[in-house]
């Protein structure tokens, strides 16, 4: 008898236990992931509380009306057609066709979900028709406007632009891009099928030398005086059974490895990567987000990818030039870049500025906050300076802006073996600078070189942001 | 300097006196919280259907008499079953409020889900209720339940194997009997209670593992019947019941092991046998790859669930119906979605407190019978109550059975209020035991005197 009260108070404890963990997981995925769950397209009550509320406004950060329902209870969007066009993505459209747009990712704001019991009973009393709020972003349409007007030259691509210390997002533009005011026969239309997709946060790409930064980044951290290393580039590098190979078939000849990086040199950071090992690279990887699951509050961005299950050399070797499996996101990659220009810490990118009730009350928002510490201000520092050289004597060059410090790294992504196919041209940066904190990242789908294609972009897009006071 | 110290004598009326002053007035204390809850719960079950029934003149324009008649009725048979059928029982108060109050929160819910299926399970409550009753009476009365176990092994697998022969399916499983009289109704449900019985009287049998047998073949066979209707969610609760009751009896861990073996082998074969079982798991991996499709159900449950924020849309609002199943599995859903997420993990709570309540009065029961009882049917209940709410919120893949008192369900219900009145019939033998010990000390203590 007395055994058996040991064992029914043990199997009390394991039950309680199983309920800790159901009330723990409970509150956990409520917290982190409620707020996806209810935005998402097919929730019936989104549709539902349409037919009872007026859909509120969603304004960029300057105030600019970039969605609002007119008199017919229908949504409308900006008049030009380019403005329009060009931040598509970010705004998407109220039935949810583009996925995650803020149309529907706010819409328990634009829709007044978050309005309390007071403000209800009010409405009730009044009798006037709830208004949800209207939502404020980050981006500057202007801004975006005039990225997508660089980007609509080119087969496709995307700019986004980040304030470094906030995370916020001042420019965010994917092309091909739409208009939502045609929307159907956007969708009739099977050509204009990548249309729909944000490449910002959706598109997946392989992120080719501009990968570096974060292989330099590992050899900083598990390599002791590698600053001081040289390489002797003879235009290849045999592994096991592939050969790395320079970019347009140059031969650098004898440099160090800031040199390297400035250059771009494949051979030297595939022997870096060979060096470090998949544990160390994998490591410093995870730590500036590849394979996290990002839990963003207010966009969401798919997760980078640093394969490590297959342990082969030459997957190594390719992997410390950002070839082989590895695929980023551009907004990951400005996050990347943002990350070394605020001495390595990572901030959680932001989207939404604030949100006012019809009342003209704000709602509290949470605050800006870190979303990780990518590495150690150190590394980030020597990291600032390569990129930094990478852009005044390098691949980068044409990044420069008279009177500012640029840093950045160039990549040309290899997306197909085939080398008649062009590749994908990158570049990501910064600007260092207090009052002009700006971390960018531009992709330009089969553009050709990252140094000649992309960094010009980035540098139209970083001086209009610089001009207007960001 | 030496204090005297006192005598025997006086310390023995000190703790008297002390027992005087204090014992009644904290037995008193309990029955005033005790009446105190029943108000509460009279007062919740009478406001939310006046909630419904406004809701239903505002919103229509209406009378809805059914939740008027239910504001009147639904807090009297609370009342009832608390003063007029548990107390001269003397079932522990506290298991009693804690299922008047989870049973009509169900009927509440159904109600506004809809009013025919809240009342039909108001009209089960009563059977419930009386079920409870004959539980509690049957554990006062009854002695020899050996040769009752005997009785109740075939008359268990011939209810169980009816819908086998005569049987409607329903979601997969094929698990249902319909009756010309009762309707409707599920023997698996009605057989758990034979199960705890019987394990209870086998396991506690003073010849060890031998005597254990036919328990274990009985349990056995009703899984094989289980398995043959496809119910494997009721199969699931069987088996865990059967083999966690069976290591607290034997504390034999080798054999528990090799049983938690084949269950985890009997899960791989089912894995690759049934379709309907992967898909669930491919479900609970990821719902949001079919969102339209497959993974509909729990894609709608998890949207009630975060619609409702955090204290919810309100009794009646929101639109929980588009959840298959809202009314059985999906209840925690639903009742997340009006009520809100901090309600729903207040009643995960008294869930707790329930099943915690059953294992102390395991813990005080003098035979190894009543002790196994409790524990069974606490086990059965918390394991229920985890299983389900753990697959809503996709913590487990989702198995088909339903939250205890709270699902619509006619003999889900019956046979949970059958459960909890074993464990208040246990609980008042325990109750009697403990007066009769306290006045047999007493008596032998005055005739010291």
């Amino acid at each position: 008898m007395k055994r058996l009260r040991n064992n029914i108070r043990l199997l009390a404890l394991g039950l309680a236990c199983l309920f800790v963990g159901l009330v723990a997981y409970f509150s956990y995925s409520v917290y982190f992931y409620g707020g996806r769950w209810f935005a998402s397209a097919t929730n019936p009550r989104l549709a539902d509380q349409k037919q009872h509320v007026i859909m509120g406004d969603l304004v960029d950060r300057t105030g600019l009306v970039l969605a609002t329902t007119d008199a017919d209870g229908q949504r409308s969007y900006p008049q030009y057609s380019d403005l329009r066009r060009a931040v598509s993505h970010v705004v998407g459209d109220s039935g949810g066709v583009v996925a995650n747009g803020a149309e529907t990712f706010m819409a328990s704001y634009l829709l007044g979900f978050e309005s309390g019991a007071f403000e209800r009973l009010r409405l009730l009393f009044t009798g006037e028709q709830a208004r949800g709020d209207t939502v404020r972003l980050t981006i500057d349409a202007k801004l975006c406007e005039y990225a997508s007007s660089l980007l609509s030259r080119h087969e496709g691509g995307a700019i986004v632009v980040m304030n470094y210390r906030t995370g916020e997002l001042l420019c965010s533009t994917s092309y091909p891009d739409f208009d939502p005011r045609s929307l159907s026969s956007v969708l009739q239309n099977s050509e204009d099928n990548g249309a729909l997709i944000n490449r910002v946060t959706q598109g997946f790409y392989p992120p080719g030398s501009t990968f570096k930064i974060l292989t330099l980044a590992s050899a900083l951290e598990n390599i002791s005086g590698v600053m001081s290393r040289t390489y002797n580039c003879t235009g290849a590098l045999t592994v096991d059974r592939t050969t790395v190979t320079e970019a347009s078939s140059q031969v650098h000849g004898v440099l160090s490895v800031q040199e390297a990086f400035a250059e771009s040199c494949n051979t030297a950071f595939a022997s870096l990567a060979l060096e470090l090992g998949y544990g160390r690279l994998a490591q410093t990887a995870s730590s500036f987000g590849f394979g996290d699951n990002f839990l963003f509050r207010d966009l969401i961005v798919y997760n980078s990818q640093y394969p490590t299950d297959n342990q082969s050399l030459d997957d190594l070797a390719w992997s410390g030039v950002g070839q082989g499996r590895v695929l980023a996101t551009p907004l990951h990659m400005a996050m990347v870049a943002a990350a070394v220009a605020n001495d390595g810490v990572m901030m959680e990118p932001r989207l939404m500025l604030s949100a006012t009730t019809a009342q003209g009350q704000s709602r509290t928002l949470q605050p800006t906050r870190t979303y990780r510490r990518a590495c150690s201000a150190e590394i980030a520092s020597a990291l600032r300076g390569a990129m930094v050289a990478c852009v005044q004597s390098g691949t980068g060059r044409q990044a420069q802006i008279s009177g500012y410090t640029v840093g950045g790294k160039t990549g040309s992504a290899e997306s197909s073996d085939d080398k008649e196919i062009k590749t994908h041209a990158w570049f990501v940066g910064f600007v260092e600078s207090d009052e002009h904190p700006l971390a960018i990242a531009v992709v330009i789908e089969h553009g050709g070189s990252g140094g000649s294609i992309a960094t010009p972009i980035a540098q139209r897009v970083l001086s209009r942001a610089i001009e207007q006071g960001y | 300097m030496s204090r005297k110290r006192p005598t025997r004598e006086a310390r023995k009326q000190k703790k008297d006196r002390r027992a005087l002053r204090t014992r009644k007035p904290a037995r008193r204390r309990g029955r005033d919280a005790a009446s105190l809850t029943l108000s509460a719960v009279m007062f919740f079950c009478a406001s939310a259907c006046l909630l419904l029934a406004l809701k239903s003149l505002l919103n229509e324009g209406r009378v809805d008499w059914g939740a008027l008649a239910l504001m009147v009725a639904l807090p009297l048979v609370c009342w009832l079953c608390v003063r007029v059928v548990a107390r001269p029982l003397r079932a522990d108060p506290m298991l009693v409020l804690l299922m008047t109050f989870l049973v009509s929160l169900g009927i509440v819910l159904l109600y506004g889900l809809d009013p025919e299926r809240g009342l039909r399970q108001s009209v089960i409550y009563l059977l419930g209720i009386a079920m409870f009753a004959g539980c509690a009476l049957s554990i006062r009365l009854i002695h020899d339940w050996h040769a009752l176990s005997w009785l109740m092994i075939p008359a268990g697998l011939v209810l169980l194997l009816l819908p086998v022969a005569i049987g409607e399916e329903q979601g997969g499983a094929k698990n249902w009997i319909s009756m010309p009289v009762i309707g409707s109704f599920q023997p698996s449900e009605l057989v758990k209670l034979a199960l705890l019985l019987t394990l209870a009287e086998f396991f506690s049998s003073p010849r060890g593992f031998r005597g254990m047998l036919p328990g274990l073949a009985f349990s056995a066979a009703c899984l094989g019947v289980l398995m043959l209707q496809k119910d494997l969610g009721t199969a699931l609760m069987y088996y865990l019941v059967t083999l966690l009751l069976f290591w607290a009896a034997s504390s034999n861990l080798p054999l528990t092991l090799l049983g938690a073996l084949g269950g985890v082998g009997a899960a791989v074969v089912g894995y690759r046998m049934f379709a309907h079982v992967r898909t669930r798991v491919a479900i609970w991996l990821n719902p949001w790859s079919d969102a339209l499709g497959k993974g509909y159900q729990l894609v709608q449950a998890l949207m009630a669930i975060s619609s409702g924020g955090l204290f919810g849309l309100g009794l009646g609002m929101g639109q929980s119906r588009v959840i298959p199943a809202y009314s059985t599995d999906f209840i925690f859903a639903v009742l997340c979605e009006q009520f809100g997420i901090l309600f729903g993990l207040c009643v995960v709570a008294l869930y707790v407190i329930l099943v915690m309540r059953g294992i102390s009065i395991a813990l005080r029961a003098r035979t190894p019978f009543q002790a196994l009882l409790a524990l069974g049917v606490s086990l059965m209940i918390g394991l229920q109550t985890f299983v389900i709410i753990g697959g809503v919120v996709k913590l487990i893949p989702l198995t088909g059975i339903t939250m205890p008192f709270v699902s619509y369900g006619g003999t889900s219900l019956v046979s949970c209020m059958g459960m909890v009145g074993l464990l208040c019939g246990v609980s008042a033998q325990n109750e009697k035991d403990r007066a009769e010990d306290e006045r047999l000390t007493q008596g032998a203590e005055e005739g010291e005197a």
